[in-house]
């Protein structure tokens, strides 16, 4: 289920009820992990069997792990994992695309090959709780942590509900202790929670629902190439929409998490107030950035063995990165355009390494760090390359005489709150969002979240699912 | 500090400070200043005619449609766009023949996608009313064809979360209405008109419905002179030209060929396996009726679609008890009138269905 339903908000209601209730430390874990796979299977039942195929996969793998003396039963046993959860997402994720490149390699060969109806659905919220399990065999075998205590803990880390679907991408060792001694949210702890799921509703509901993905999809879907104010106006409602969207979820998530007495990361720390590609990476989608790092950019080599194979680790990482968005080549650029921008950024940095910018110049980099970002939005919602260097054309102005494509009424709402947004990010760019609330007045606060709840409920959604569903 | 923060190393329990604040009457000042405006929110729209009713929602359209495979194949089944879902009453229907049909038509959308989900159900076996607006229709315009995608994917969770909508928000409140909602009230602002725009009105609320779709025409469309005038000037704007893709002679010719062998291809599906179709042409009146005539003329699509087709129709210009109702905006009959019109044309479809008997 989706966290801006209906469903869901029966769903939470019950199990905070449950989560209150005088149970041992056990059964309320067994009503969560119950409770974490009734949300899964509410959209599709027969997919909690891949659930729980990694689940076990991993527990056993492991262990075994943990049994194993020699270095190579060790990688033998990390290697299952490794295989048995990419083999998963592949099959289900890239089966298509593989078959499709697979055909057009063998047309460019001159040989005729029509691959057969591909009708597998994607298993939603795959991408991330593979990476999560993953990362429980990847921390025991590179000796970062030991394994859970018990299957139930280990199950409920995987499975658990805020984080399962969408994340934030949990490691082990940041959940599986929270499940060892019980925990319960103070009266504090459960309105704060449900604060940051107001926000994060609020977030997804009406800012990216209701009047950024209209203008967004009205110019990237539109048939005619757009003019310079449309295609710019589309891309920068898409930069709003994603980050409103995936933001939204994670706070979300965080709060629902917060409610029940854990903590879960942050994901996102104002990113649109990035200065540079790194600094970007460090606010945006946080845990999976890290994640990359971790387990793909250092053990390639990170920047251990100079210059030629750190970059060649860059852009591998990103590449990657960017087809764990989506089975398409239009991820794959603009993964490869952030692994440029991060070269490119490196490099500038090791030449000019006594640069320090003013504020002026802080804010055009700034600027400068969203405008390039916009330019790789391009590419993740564009659906073909065609359409993509239409906008880009477009965002030079190369389609003078374009037909326009947003009325007023998508335009400027649209543009106003991607102005909102970036200012409040870069008023916030060197602070959290609890020192913030700290320093408002309680009046400000409880009008501001009244006024976001009735925004929510006025908005009427109608349960678009969250865009990083798909991924 | 964040995983961005500690390359390479176990990532440590999060921590996550609650800000210190007056939570509990933060909370309270919140639920207030959200009960006080949701009151003011729910009165307006009161005031301005509305009241609570069930949503025509994808999830309602699916609830209908599942009634076909668990145990009503056999039934009586609407589809068509607007005419029929507002101008057919379920209940005088009832009333009149002694059996409530399945009502499935959407409006502003071509019955055919609904043609061909029911020609691919062997569970339907019954008799298929077809709605017929000509500028719908033979456009293939589908406003709202995502519902059978919608019905036939349809998880646990939207099942639901339509049963809670249903059951807790649409009986009682006059907001939660998609006329209403945030997005569209402020799009529907008087905005500046961007040069190189042409002025397109969404199409405004019409229509109330009742549990199981049935569906009639809003009573402030019939007495409001205002929101009269206003849902026929937005139907006005698309009278100027044909619509789009339609504007040659072969681009229609083209367009409504594919229309009716789409349209062909289901009837002779479903027929193969004993279920009887009738298309019905509802009435229309004033400027939209004046448009249907210059740009569908009837012997190029209704008389086509029959020949082509081999199926009966009831043409409202035929039948002198289709004619004559008060049609407050051109398109579709005020309540009563509806009613009316039910009592009129439920024996006209039995007997043409009498008649007609599969090959």
């Amino acid at each position: 289920m989706v966290f801006n339903s209906l469903t869901f908000v029966a769903f939470f209601a019950i199990v905070l009820l449950l989560h209150a209730m005088p149970f041992g430390w056990t059964t309320k874990k067994i009503n969560l992990l119950v409770a974490s796979y009734l949300f899964y299977a509410a959209w599709n039942p027969p997919f909690v069997i891949l659930l729980w195929i990694s689940t076990v996969v991993d527990w056993y793998a492991a262990q075994a792990l943990v049994r194993a003396e020699g270095k190579h039963a060790r990688r033998a046993w990390m290697l299952l994992s490794v295989v048995a959860n990419l083999g998963m997402l592949s099959y289900f994720k890239y089966g298509d695309f593989v078959l499709q490149n697979f055909s057009a390699l063998m047309g460019a060969a001159g040989i005729a090959y029509t691959p057969p109806a591909w009708d597998i659905v994607l298993p939603v919220g795959i991408s991330f709780y593979t990476f999560a399990t993953m990362s429980y065999t990847l921390d025991i075998y590179l000796r970062r942590a030991l394994p859970a205590k018990n299957f139930l803990d280990y199950a409920l880390f995987v499975t658990f509900f805020p984080h399962l679907v969408a994340g934030p991408i949990m490691r082990p060792t940041e959940l599986v202790p929270q499940f060892e001694s019980p925990r319960k949210a103070t009266p504090d702890m459960v309105r704060f929670g449900l604060a940051l799921m107001t926000l994060g509703l609020f977030q997804k509901i009406v800012l990216a629902d209701a009047f950024l993905a209209p203008a967004a999809e009205r110019v990237f879907d539109a048939k005619d190439a757009p003019g310079f104010v449309d295609a710019w106006t589309g891309t920068l409602a898409f930069s709003g929409q994603i980050f409103c969207d995936f933001a939204g979820y994670s706070t979300t998530a965080i709060g629902a998490a917060l409610c029940l007495g854990f903590a879960m990361p942050d994901n996102f720390r104002f990113p649109y107030a990035a200065v540079g590609f790194s600094d970007f990476w460090r606010r945006w989608h946080i845990t999976l950035s890290s994640w990359l790092r971790d387990y793909l950019y250092i053990p390639l080599g990170g920047n251990r063995h100079g210059p030629v194979r750190t970059y060649a680790a860059l852009m591998g990482t990103m590449l990657l990165g960017g087809l764990w968005h989506g089975a398409a080549w239009t991820f794959v650029v603009w993964g490869g355009l952030h692994g440029l921008y991060l070269a490119v950024e490196r490099l500038l940095r090791t030449r000019y390494a006594g640069y320090r910018p003013g504020p002026l110049a802080l804010l055009g980099l700034g600027l400068l760090t969203y405008a390039l970002i916009n330019l790789t939005w391009v590419f993740f919602r564009a659906h073909t390359f065609g359409r993509a260097w239409e906008m880009l054309a477009g965002m030079v102005g190369a389609h003078g005489d374009a037909k326009p494509i947003l009325g007023t009424p998508l335009l400027v709402p649209a543009l106003a709150i991607v102005a909102c947004l970036v200012v409040a990010h870069w008023r916030m760019r060197e602070r959290t969002l609890e020192s913030a609330i700290a320093d408002t007045s309680p009046w400000l606060l409880g009008a501001a979240w009244g006024l976001m709840l009735f925004a929510i409920v006025i908005a009427q959604g109608a349960g678009n699912a969250f865009i990083y569903f798909q991924f | 500090m964040t995983a961005a923060d500690r390359p390479g190393v176990a990532q440590p329990v999060p921590e996550r400070d609650v800000p210190v604040r007056p939570w509990g009457p933060m909370l309270a000042g919140a639920l207030i200043v959200f009960v006080v405006l949701m009151a003011f929110w729910e009165a307006y729209w009161r005031d301005y005619g509305v009241h609570p009713a069930y949503r025509n929602s994808p999830g309602q359209w699916a609830i209908q449609r599942r009634r076909i495979d668990h145990g009503e194949g056999d039934a009586l089944v609407l589809t068509g766009a607007s005419r029929v879902l507002f101008d057919v009453q379920l209940p005088e229907w009832e009333r009149t023949t002694g059996e409530r049909p399945i009502q499935l038509a959407m409006e502003g959308t071509s019955p055919l996608p609904m043609l061909d989900d029911l020609a691919a159900d062997p569970a339907f076996t019954g008799r298929l009313l077809v709605g017929v607006a000509p500028d719908v229709f033979f456009s293939g315009f589908e406003y709202r064809g995502e519902v059978v995608k919608y019905a036939q994917k349809q998880g646990p969770s939207q099942r639901s979360g339509t049963w809670l909508s249903m059951h807790v928000l649409e009986p009682v409140f006059a907001f939660y209405e998609p006329d209403f909602a945030l997005a569209t009230v402020v799009r529907r602002q008087a905005w500046p008109l961007r040069p190189g725009i042409e002025k397109r009105t969404r199409v405004r609320k019409l229509a109330e419905s009742d549990f199981d779709r049935s569906t009639h025409m809003w009573d402030k469309v019939a007495n409001d002179r205002a929101y009269r005038a206003m849902a026929r000037a937005i139907w006005a704007e698309d009278f100027g030209a044909a619509p789009p893709g339609m504007d040659t002679p072969a681009s229609f010719d083209k367009t409504v060929e594919t229309q009716i062998a789409r349209a062909k291809k289901a009837i002779d599906t479903m027929r193969a396996r004993g279920v009887r179709v009738l298309f019905v042409r509802m009435p229309s009146s004033g400027e939209y009726y004046a448009y249907e005539q210059r740009y569908f003329p009837r012997a190029t699509t209704w008389e086509r679609l029959l020949r082509e087709t081999g199926t009966p129709g009831i043409h409202f210009e035929d039948y002198p008890q289709l004619q004559g109702y008060e049609l407050p905006e051109w398109s579709h009959a005020s309540a009563s009138e509806a009613r009316r019109m039910t009592v009129q044309l439920a024996p006209l479809v039995n007997t043409a269905f009498a008649r007609h008997n599969p090959e």
